[in-house]
């Protein structure tokens, strides 16, 4: 189910047998961080093997957003799956990188790119 | 209210006006956005590139979920819906002629296990990721200076981050 806050809209969407994307748009705060959460979490107990996390239209994300993200791959993981990031703007691919976080995320330009990529969330 | 010349302009490449913009929200995490909003225009006046104002306004951002942080962990959960937060955060932003000092302010009592948990993040290596650590690692990354110390008024926490303008990280 579709998930809105003024600053944030998170929207699952079907992409294959095994694949599962949630496409964001808005700012991935403190305050709208536990929507994100949700979302992930719901896809995780639905038994979803390959995530797709779309950071195309995000604005901002913070630590608490970047702790989510951790979490979802860490639980992805746990359950044989994996969570794949794509298309972050380049102000989040620093983030990535200035935190080391870019060696824990696997990160993609695009979709099909993820979907090329093979693994639990390709194809 | 007509547009100005060029001239007229602060970010013309002049020196800013020296001031101090203060603004004080709720410790709550529907507040944190507003306090982005302020740093962004008062950032902006300083001739900062657009990473470095990123850069400053996600670390006041960080600054500010800190306090919510340890607000929560005090009161051991987030406030019901409606209810009203009962500690604040003042935001103090001054502007010199090199520099940006912004200082994170709140009043949630910092006894105990609360006490220094900032510091203790910036000081902290642990193995463990979480995103108060996080929060603390981004501020030191992000500005060229920070310092988290007793507020000085009650027993709250004071952030201080400082930016300069002639800086690049």
């Amino acid at each position: 189910m579709e998930s809105n806050s003024m600053n944030l809209k998170v929207t699952p969407r079907r992409v294959d047998d095994s694949t599962q994307a949630l496409d964001l748009e808005g700012e991935v705060d403190v305050y709208t961080a536990p929507i994100l959460r949700q979302e992930i979490m719901d896809q995780v107990d639905a038994g979803v093997k390959g995530l797709l996390v779309n950071l195309e239209k995000v604005e901002y994300l913070d630590s608490t957003g970047l702790g989510i993200l951790i979490g979802g791959v860490k639980r992805m993981k746990e359950q044989g799956g994996a969570m794949k990031l794509v298309g972050p703007s380049a102000r989040i691919t620093r983030i990535f990188e200035i935190t080391g976080l870019n060696r824990i995320f696997d990160v993609y330009a695009s979709e099909s790119d993820a979907l090329a990529s093979g693994g639990a969330a390709g194809g | 209210m007509s547009s100005s010349s060029s001239d007229a302009s602060p970010s013309s490449g002049g020196i800013p006006t020296p001031g101090t913009v203060t603004l004080t929200i709720p410790c709550s995490p529907e507040f944190v956005g507003t306090a982005r909003l302020t740093i962004l225009g008062v950032a902006g006046r300083m001739g900062f590139s657009y990473d470095q104002v990123e850069d400053i306004r996600l670390a006041v951002g960080e600054a500010c979920a800190n306090a919510i942080e340890r607000s929560n962990r005090r009161r051991g959960g987030p406030p019901a819906d409606g209810q009203t937060p009962e500690h604040s955060i003042s935001i103090r932003s001054s502007v010199d002629a090199g520099r940006l000092v912004v200082e994170v302010e709140d009043d949630v009592p910092s006894g105990n296990a609360a006490a220094g948990a900032a510091a203790a993040a910036l000081g902290g290596a642990g193995d463990d990721v979480n995103p108060v650590e996080l929060g603390a690692l981004l501020m030191e990354i992000l500005v060229d200076e920070v310092s988290v110390e007793p507020a000085t008024e009650g027993s709250g926490t004071r952030v201080r981050l400082v930016k300069y303008a002639a800086g690049d990280s």
